[in-house]
């Protein structure tokens, strides 16, 4: 806090809780460090308790992290990957995240049950919790968030930020356009001063989970077949393009299709990792065939190098007609990452662009999207394409893509553990006096 | 000293803790024993002696060796002092208006001062004003009471960032505005009442001179500024090539406009070469040909021609000047050598040679002219010869000049007959025998027919 010469430096740690709510996953993690204590997907598995019919099954691996945990004897609700990714007969997946904001408070619930039980391992009334949420939440999903973290878990402060302000902190700005690749949706929004100007906030729903449907659709025209992984119970080495030869495993019965499509989704995440790369300029085949392959081996066994697809790929986050014509339907033209940004650069008439600090000076680029190789300078290449000549436009971005996916996270880190922060929080001594009502004065 | 203590039962003091004793503080101390002193004996050299005799008797050794710590890091030992404790400990910050109480990490040691980041709580201050104030004062029939309270509560909330301001501006209650309406309502607002209340600020200001400054805000400049902003921001690719295209344009026309003066300020010189080397000399300075003072020589006529030609084609405004013609006209053709020495001796092959000014091409032609006139280069420089051969030269340098325009406007000449063939086929430019084929006997002709000649601007745009 304080040095030894007198010099006052910038950090006072309070103990507080960073939480992430993402559509992909939730990061949570003590405020001051430089990566969440974890990343656990934004999933909830629910098996009704009836349904559990052998002994099993109500020891789930002897697993220690055993996070089943009963309300009222009816659901029991399993969490985090270890205990999510157990093939069990009749749970179904269910996600608490609609459209950037909680939308399924029961489950969130859960999940911060679990958050506080299992990843902190500390009562919640010791920490004061910063939350991001997304700019367009609404204001019932704040005061709804507030009410259950302050009269539920007893937390001693609370505090809101837009996810953009963090992540332009994270990347050590104060005025920057933020663009957030993330799983259900591409947005950017322009942060002037610490604050996001909502009504100026364009977004589209091109993101993460496209990508995988996209991933989906290309192999299933290759005829290439994603087997679940969990499924395979053993695969003998086979040469390139051969036939896998693998044996099943003995599943329960009963699994579930959400369950089953969740773990697939998973898989065809896992290969948009390994293979998918953005192209520097717009798809072309001759350029794209001369670009190093990539290996990828299916959980059947099979594997082939991937050439000319991994650009082909990608090219949906930047013109959503290429890849899939059934999928670009139901896209409106202007969905490809660079149009939002684009009108983010012109919202609202004159008046932000002819702000003192344009913020197009600083584009700055996270989610899980932009950790894509070659995504943020294709980015940078469409808005320079597409932007006037007399917008001088400068892209930042993390260069590792951790810090990338968790720029929010990493910015609330920041945040919460700065000095001067310290009075903006909202004190369950203010919310009891106050009420929920505060909270939009309170976190802008 | 110790057994003393020890006796008293006196608390032993402990080893003091000091940089050598941590440094070196493992290291016994070895203490030779000196049986006995070896004494020197007389005429042995000293290094001799210490190669026999030395503390420990040892032989000395026969291989260079490296004991000791000489080039060795001595290990740093960190923590000379006692460790001092850190606690979790609450705090308030008076910062906040709630007392809440948070928890950080403190060293027990230090003092309970107030928190050091509430120092860094500023506000920035809003005016505030009751309803009666607000009805006597700050009525306006474009705002009602609640806008502007909305308003000064946006202030206040965004800390006068208009931008957030305006983004976060409550639409649904009220019509849509432009920042610079917001701003512009706001800081008539702090005008208005800094002149009826003596401060109005509700928090403590900055004080220039008793007198808070107010911030005065010219709305209508800041519309124009924008709008000029937003018609630079909203060109068009094409708009922008054409602007582009168009400067570039312009300064073609500028570099010709430059070249087309700097050939007309030449070819007046020349002029005035001419004039001055073939008329009588004007008793009359004409500084101005448009002056009040009648031009009675062809000198004058001529410019005067020349320059109603210049004028009606708009080559130029500036005025031609008349040289003032003297007496002595030697200096104003061809070559001026300088007269005036420095004091001191000189030869007077000096006065022969060229000015400075005179180019490399020039000093050229002429040598190459005077050799045609089998005359020597560097004649013996006699008083007379000297005063000949530098007139002589200044002419040959006029008669080249001249010719040299001669010769282009021949070329430019035949060049536009030519063309006029080709347009007009069939037909033949019968060029006035007055400026055809005079190469040659330039000197015979009047000066003014030349001129005039060079003075049409298709002759201007080549070279002279």
């Amino acid at each position: 806090m304080s040095g030894p010469n007198g010099m006052l430096y910038g950090g006072d740690e309070i103990g507080a809780l960073v939480f992430d709510p993402g559509h992909h996953s939730l990061r949570v993690g003590y405020a001051q460090e430089d990566t969440p204590k974890a990343d656990i997907p934004a999933v909830v598995g629910t098996v009704s308790a009836t349904h559990i019919p052998d002994a099993e099954e109500k020891v789930p691996d002897g697993n220690v992290t055993q996070t089943g945990s009963k309300t009222g004897g009816e659901l029991r609700h399993y969490i985090d990957i270890t205990e999510l990714h157990v093939p069990r007969a009749g749970m179904e997946v269910h996600t608490y995240m609609k459209d950037g904001q909680v939308d399924n408070w029961d489950l969130f619930e859960k999940m911060l049950d679990y958050c506080y039980a299992k990843v902190i391992r500390s009562p919640s009334e010791h920490h004061p919790a910063l939350f991001t949420e997304a700019v367009w939440t609404t204001r019932p999903a704040r005061e709804k968030l507030a009410e259950l973290l302050f009269e539920k878990y007893q937390a001693p402060a609370f505090f809101l930020v837009k996810s953009a302000v963090l992540a332009a902190f994270a990347n050590g700005k104060s005025t920057a356009l933020v663009v957030d690749a993330g799983a259900s949706q591409t947005s950017a929004v322009p942060v002037i001063d610490g604050y996001a100007l909502v009504n100026a906030a364009v977004r589209s729903p091109v993101g993460g989970d496209h990508l995988a449907a996209q991933a989906k659709h290309m192999l299933n025209n290759m005829h290439i077949q994603m087997l679940p992984l969990y499924s395979i119970q053993s695969k003998e080495v086979i040469r390139e393009r051969e036939r896998g030869r693998y044996t099943l495993k003995t599943l329960p019965a009963g699994l579930t299709v959400s369950w089953q499509q969740y773990m697939l989704k998973r898989q065809y995440e896992d290969f948009c990792h390994c293979v998918a790369q953005v192209s520097e300029s717009q798809y072309e085949e001759r350029a794209a065939a001369s670009a190093p392959f990539s290996h990828y081996e299916f959980p059947g066994g099979y594997h082939q190098d991937f050439g000319p697809e991994r650009f082909k790929l990608t090219e949906c986050l930047f013109e959503p007609t290429l890849g899939a014509p059934h999928l670009a339907a139901l896209l409106e033209a202007s969905s490809s990452v660079g149009a939002p940004v684009l009108a983010g650069l012109s919202p609202r008439g004159p008046s932000l662009r002819l702000a003192a600090r344009p913020p197009w000076g600083s584009v700055v680029a996270c989610g899980g999207v932009a950790s894509a190789p070659g995504w943020l300078e294709r980015l940078a290449k469409e808005l320079a394409a597409r932007a006037p000549s007399s917008h001088r436009l400068k892209s930042h971005a993390a260069p590792n893509s951790t810090e990338r996916r968790f720029a929010a996270w990493i910015g609330g880190s920041i945040l919460a553990s700065i000095g001067s922060f310290q009075q903006m929080w909202i004190s369950s001594q203010e919310y009891d006096e106050g009420g929920k009502g505060q909270l939009e004065r309170k976190c802008p | 000293m110790a057994d003393i203590l020890d006796i008293l039962e006196l608390e032993q003091p402990s080893a003091e803790i000091s940089r050598d004793s941590i440094i070196h503080g493992d290291k016994v101390k070895k203490k030779y024993v000196t049986a006995k002193a070896v004494k020197r004996p007389e005429g042995m050299h000293r290094e001799v002696f210490a190669l026999l005799y030395h503390d420990n008797k040892d032989l000395p050794p026969l291989l260079p060796t490296d004991t000791g710590k000489a080039y060795k890091q001595t290990k740093a030992k960190l923590g000379m002092r006692k460790v001092r404790k850190w606690v979790w400990a609450p705090f308030t910050n008076p910062a906040r208006k709630d007392n809440a109480v948070f928890h950080h990490w403190k060293r027990a040691s230090d003092e309970a001062k107030e928190y050091p980041f509430a120092q860094f709580n500023k506000q920035v201050a809003i005016p505030s004003y009751s309803e009666s104030e607000y009805n006597q004062y700050l009525k306006s029939e474009d705002w009602s009471q609640a806008e502007t309270d909305h308003l000064i509560d946006l202030c206040q909330r965004f800390d006068l960032r208009f931008i957030v301001i305006h983004d976060r501006w409550d639409r649904a209650a009220f019509r849509d505005r432009s920042v610079e309406d917001l701003k512009e309502r706001y800081y008539g607002i702090c005008t208005t009442l800094s002149k009826v209340k003596t401060n109005p600020w509700s928090n403590t200001v900055t004080m220039v001179n008793g007198e808070k400054r107010i911030y005065h805000y010219d709305a209508e400049h800041e519309r124009k500024r924008k709008e000029q902003l937003r018609r630079l921001f909203d060109r068009t690719q094409d708009q922008i090539d054409e602007e582009q295209m168009l400067l570039a344009e312009l300064k073609k026309i500028d570099a010709r406009k430059r070249e087309r003066e700097r050939k007309t300020q030449d070819l007046q010189k020349l002029i005035s070469r001419a004039d001055s080397g073939n008329l009588p000399p004007l008793s009359q300075v004409n500084n101005n040909n448009e002056g009040t003072s009648t031009p009675s020589n062809t000198a004058s006529s001529i410019a005067r021609r020349h320059d109603r030609k210049l004028h009606k084609k708009k080559i130029t405004t500036q005025q031609r000047p008349v040289r003032a013609v003297e007496s002595v006209t030697v200096e104003w053709s061809g070559i001026k050598f300088p007269e005036a020495r420095g004091t001191g001796v000189w030869l007077r092959s000096q006065r022969m040679k060229l000015p400075a000014g005179v180019g490399q091409r020039k000093t050229k032609a002429l040598e190459q002219e005077l050799r045609l006139l089998n005359i020597d280069i560097a004649p013996t420089p006699t008083e007379a010869i000297c005063k000949h051969f530098n007139e002589l030269r200044s002419d040959l340098a006029l008669a080249l000049d001249l010719k040299n325009a001669l010769d282009s406007c021949e070329f430019e000449l035949q060049a536009l007959r030519h063309q006029y063939e080709a347009l007009n086929p069939g037909k033949t430019l019968t060029i006035p025998p007055l400026i055809s084929n005079m190469v040659g006997d330039n000197e015979t002709k009047p000066v003014g027919e030349i001129i005039d000649v060079v003075g049409s601007p298709s002759a201007l745009n080549s070279t002279i």
